[in-house]
C-alpha cells in the first residue's frame, strides 16, 4: 500500500472510530456512570481481621465477601458494587442510599449463623423461622461431595462434640421436620431432617447445583470460621455536593481545553487549529471509550478520574506540539515539506512514546498498588496515555503528512513558517 | 531568522548552586516543621460542607461541641463551606455527629460529605504509598536505563527526586495536608519530570552521535536550545489544565492540582538546570570526550 493510501486509510478509521465514539456516549449523563463521590451514596471500605484462630486467606475473603454481599442485598439497596481491594479488604458502594446510619450499622454487625426451627411457610414458599436451636459455633467443617449413585452434590457438616450432642437431640426431636439454615437473619437452606443423626457427620442433599452447593458449603464455614471485619473507610457523600464537584471539574476541564486551544491558535497558527482537531478526536474517543466501559460496568467516573482527564488534556496537546516543532526545525534544516513532515512526526511519535510510557508506567504503579479512590486518577491517566498514542499516530501525523504535500508549500506563512521559507 | 544560543552550560553551577539551596530549604521544612498528613493516613473524620449560609466557624465549631466532640477542627472555605476533622474514628458515630449538627443548625442534610478512616487503615495507606513510589522510581530507572544509558537514568532520576522534594518541601512550608492524592500526583510529577528530561536527553542522543569539532558541554547547550521551545510550549500546555483545576475545582481537585503545578514547574526546570548539567559532565570524563573537550574547549 503506498504511503497516501495509508494516510487515507487512517483518517477513515479515525473518523468511523470517532463516530462511533459519540454515538456510545452521547448524551454523556446518562452513559458515563457517575462514581459514588459524584452521585451521592455510601462507599465503604471493610477489612477482615487477623485474630488468633482466623488467618486472612482467600477462602476467609470468600466468607467474608458472602457476607457482607446478603447483608447488602437485605438493605434492598439496588446498584449496590461490591469489590475485593486488597488481599483483606472489600469495598462496598451503595448509590444514592438515603439512610446512612442504617447501612453503617447493618453493615457493622458480626456474621451470625444459627439452626432454627421452621414454623411454616409464607405464601411466597419462603419459611418462617421460630426458635434458634444452635448457632454456627458448634460446627467445626464443610466440604462437598458427589453420591456415587444418583450423582447428587451434597453438602457435609462436621460438628464438635457438645455440639454433636446438640445435634443428635435437635435431630431426635424433629424427625420428618424443615429446619433452617440462618445467615444474618436470611434463610439460606432450610432442609428436612430424614432420621436421628448421633454421629456428629451431617449429609445435607438436594437438587443443589455446583453454585448452590458451594455457596451453601461457605455459608456453613462461617460459623467453623467467624470473620471479623471492620471499617476501614467509610464516606458518605451527599447528592448535592456531588453534583456540585461535578459541575466544578467539567468546568475545569472545559476551561483548560479552552485555554489550551486559544494558545495552540496563537502560536502555531493553521497548526493550532489542526490541534484543535486532534484535540477533539482525543475527548470525543476518551468519552467513547469511558461510555463502553461504563457499559459493561467497568468504570464509573470519580473526582481523581476528572483530575485524570484533566491531565491527559495537557499530555494531548504536547504530541501535536513535538510534531510541529519537529516538523518546522527539518524544514529550516533546509528539508523538503514533503520529507520533513515525513521524518519529523516519526521523531516526534518516538519522543511521545518515550515520554507516555513512563507516565504509563507511573500510573500502572499506581493503579496496581494503591487502594481506595486515587485508583480512578490512575485508571483515566492510563487510557489518556494510550488515546494520546493512538491519535498521535493515525490522526495528527497523516494530516500532517497530507497537508506538507498539498497546503503548506503554497501557503507557509499560515502555518507559522514564514521564517523557515526565507532560510531556505 | 537565526535563534539566539542561551549559553545553560556556561551557568551551570549557578543552576546546580540554586537546586542544592532549594533541596537544603526544602529537606529542612520537611525536618523542622514536618509534614501534615490527612485523616487517610492517622484515622479520624473529615466532614465536607458546601455553601452554609449565615453559619460561622465558631457557631460550627459549637454545634460540633455539642454533640460531644473533642476539640473539632474547623476550617472555612472559599466557596462558602466548612471542613471540619474531628479523631472519630467509628463511621456510625461520624455520622451520628453529622446528623445533630445538621438538625442544629438546620442545613439541608444532602450538602454534606462524611468521610471516616479507621485507625488501622493509615498504616495500609502509608504502605501502599510508600510501595508505589520506590517500584515508580525502579521501573523508571530500568526503563530509561533500558531505552537510553545508565547515566541518563541517574541523572534522570536525581532530577525527578529533585521535583518531588521541592514539592513536598512546599507543602511543609505552606503547611498544606499531604492526602493519597498527593501521593498520586507526586507520581504523576514524577513522569512528567522525566517528560521534560527525555524530550532533551533525545535530542543530546542524536547530536552526539556525529559530534565532531565540538565538545560535548556546547553540544549539550545547543540540544537544550534546538528542543527549548517545545519544552516552553509543552509545559505551558501541560500546566493551563491543571491551574484551571486549582483555581476552578472542588477541594479533590485541588488537592491534585496544587501538587501537580509545582511539579510540572519544578519539571521543566530541572531538565535544563539539574538533568541535562549533571549529565553533561558525567560524560566528559569519559576519554572519547575529554580528547574532544582538550582540542576544541577554546574554540567553543
Amino acid at each position: 500500500m503506498d504511503p497516501k493510501q495509508r494516510n487515507v486509510l487512517a483518517l477513515a478509521l479515525i473518523a468511523v472510530l470517532v463516530g462511533l465514539a459519540w454515538w456510545q456516549f452521547w448524551p454523556p449523563d446518562e452513559q458515563i456512570t457517575q462514581g459514588l463521590d459524584i452521585q451521592g451514596g455510601l462507599s465503604v471500605i471493610l477489612t477482615a481481621q487477623e485474630t488468633s484462630q482466623t488467618v486472612v486467606t482467600d477462602d476467609v475473603m470468600d466468607r467474608a465477601e458472602l457476607i457482607v454481599r446478603n447483608r447488602v442485598d437485605r438493605l434492598g439497596a439496588s446498584e449496590a458494587s461490591i469489590q475485593r481491594q486488597g488481599s483483606d479488604s472489600i469495598l462496598v458502594q451503595l448509590p444514592g442510599i438515603s439512610n446512612a446510619e442504617d447501612a453503617l450499622a447493618a453493615l457493622g454487625t458480626t456474621g451470625q449463623l444459627e439452626i432454627r426451627s421452621v414454623e411454616g411457610v409464607d405464601e411466597t414458599g419462603t419459611p418462617i423461622v421460630g426458635d434458634v436451636l444452635m448457632t454456627g459455633e458448634y460446627i467445626t467443617d464443610a466440604n462437598l461431595s458427589t453420591d456415587p449413585t444418583t450423582g447428587q452434590i451434597e453438602v457435609n457438616v462436621s460438628f464438635n462434640a457438645e455440639g454433636t450432642q446438640l445435634w443428635a437431640e435437635i435431630t431426635t426431636a424433629r424427625v420428618g421436620q424443615q429446619i433452617a439454615i440462618v445467615l444474618d437473619g436470611t434463610v439460606q437452606s432450610a432442609p428436612v431432617v430424614q432420621e436421628p443423626i448421633t454421629g456428629g457427620q451431617t449429609r445435607i442433599s438436594g437438587d443443589f447445583t455446583p453454585e448452590e452447593a458451594q455457596q451453601l458449603k461457605t455459608v456453613l464455614e462461617t460459623g467453623a470460621l467467624p470473620v471479623t471485619l471492620e471499617f476501614s473507610e467509610s464516606r458518605v457523600v451527599g447528592p448535592t455536593l456531588g453534583q456540585d464537584s461535578l459541575r466544578q471539574g467539567v468546568l475545569a476541564v472545559a476551561i483548560g481545553l479552552g485555554l489550551v486551544m486559544l494558545y495552540m491558535a496563537l502560536y502555531y497558527r493553521a497548526f493550532g487549529v489542526l490541534s484543535w482537531l486532534s484535540l477533539v478526536v482525543f475527548a470525543s474517543l476518551f468519552l467513547g471509550l469511558l461510555a463502553v466501559l461504563s457499559g459493561f460496568g467497568w468504570f464509573a467516573l470519580s473526582l481523581p478520574g476528572i483530575a485524570g482527564i484533566t491531565l491527559t488534556v495537557g499530555l494531548a496537546a504536547d504530541s501535536s506540539i513535538l510534531m510541529f516543532e519537529r516538523f518546522k526545525e527539518e524544514v529550516r534544516l533546509g528539508k523538503t515539506y514533503r520529507s520533513a513532515a515525513k521524518s519529523g512526526t516519526r521523531h516526534a511519535i518516538g519522543t511521545s512514546l518515550d515520554a507516555d510510557l513512563v507516565t504509563f508506567v507511573s500510573a500502572l504503579v499506581l493503579y496496581t498498588v494503591a487502594i481506595g479512590p486515587v485508583r480512578g486518577f490512575a485508571l483515566t491517566l492510563m487510557m489518556g496515555v494510550a488515546i494520546d498514542l493512538t491519535v498521535a499516530i493515525l490522526f495528527t501525523r497523516s494530516i500532517i503528512v497530507m497537508l506538507a504535500e498539498s497546503v503548506v508549500p503554497k501557503v507557509p506563512g499560515l502555518f507559522g513558517m514564514k521564517g523557515a521559507d526565507s532560510d531556505a | 531568522m537565526r535563534r539566539h544560543t542561551i549559553d545553560f552550560m556556561g551557568v551551570r553551577w549557578w543552576f546546580l548552586g540554586f537546586s542544592a539551596l532549594l533541596m537544603v530549604v526544602s529537606l529542612a521544612a520537611i525536618g523542622i516543621r514536618g509534614l501534615e498528613f490527612g485523616i487517610e493516613f492517622q484515622g479520624g473524620t473529615v466532614v465536607t460542607f458546601t455553601e452554609v449560609s449565615g453559619v460561622g466557624v465558631e457557631e460550627m465549631r459549637a454545634a460540633f461541641e455539642g454533640q460531644g466532640v473533642a476539640s473539632p477542627q474547623v476550617q472555612s472555605t472559599e466557596d462558602g463551606g466548612f471542613i471540619v476533622r474531628t479523631t472519630e474514628s467509628d463511621p456510625d458515630g461520624a455520622t451520628a455527629h453529622y446528623r445533630g449538627v445538621v438538625e442544629q443548625l438546620g442545613l439541608p442534610d444532602d450538602a454534606g460529605d462524611v468521610t471516616t478512616i479507621g485507625p488501622g487503615w493509615g498504616r495500609n495507606i502509608t504502605n501502599a504509598a510508600l510501595l508505589a513510589l520506590t517500584l515508580s522510581i525502579a521501573a523508571i530507572l530500568l526503563y530509561t536505563s533500558l531505552r537510553f544509558e545508565y547515566k541518563m537514568a541517574g541523572t534522570a532520576v536525581v532530577a525527578l527526586l529533585h521535583d518531588v522534594i521541592l514539592t513536598l518541601g512546599i507543602y511543609a512550608l505552606v503547611g498544606r495536608e499531604v492526602t493519597p492524592n498527593t501521593i498520586a500526583a507526586l507520581l504523576t510529577i514524577m513522569g512528567y519530570s522525566l517528560y521534560d528530561t527525555i524530550v532533551v536527553f533525545h535530542r543530546i542522543r542524536e547530536n552526539s552521535q556525529r559530534l565532531v569539532k565540538q565538545t560535548f558541554m556546547s553540544m549539550a547547550n545547543d540540544s537544550i536550545n534546538q528542543v527549548l521551545m517545545r519544552s516552553i510550549n509543552t509545559s505551558i500546555t501541560s500546566l493551563i489544565p491543571p491551574i484551571a483545576m486549582l483555581l476552578l475545582g472542588g477541594e479533590t481537585l485541588k488537592d491534585f492540582a496544587f501538587a501537580l503545578v509545582i511539579g510540572l514547574v519544578s519539571g521543566v526546570y530541572s531538565s535544563v538546570g539539574v538533568a541535562s548539567p549533571i549529565y553533561a559532565m558525567w560524560k566528559e570524563r569519559e576519554p572519547k570526550f575529554q580528547a574532544l573537550k582538550k582540542r576544541y574547549a577554546r574554540a567553543s
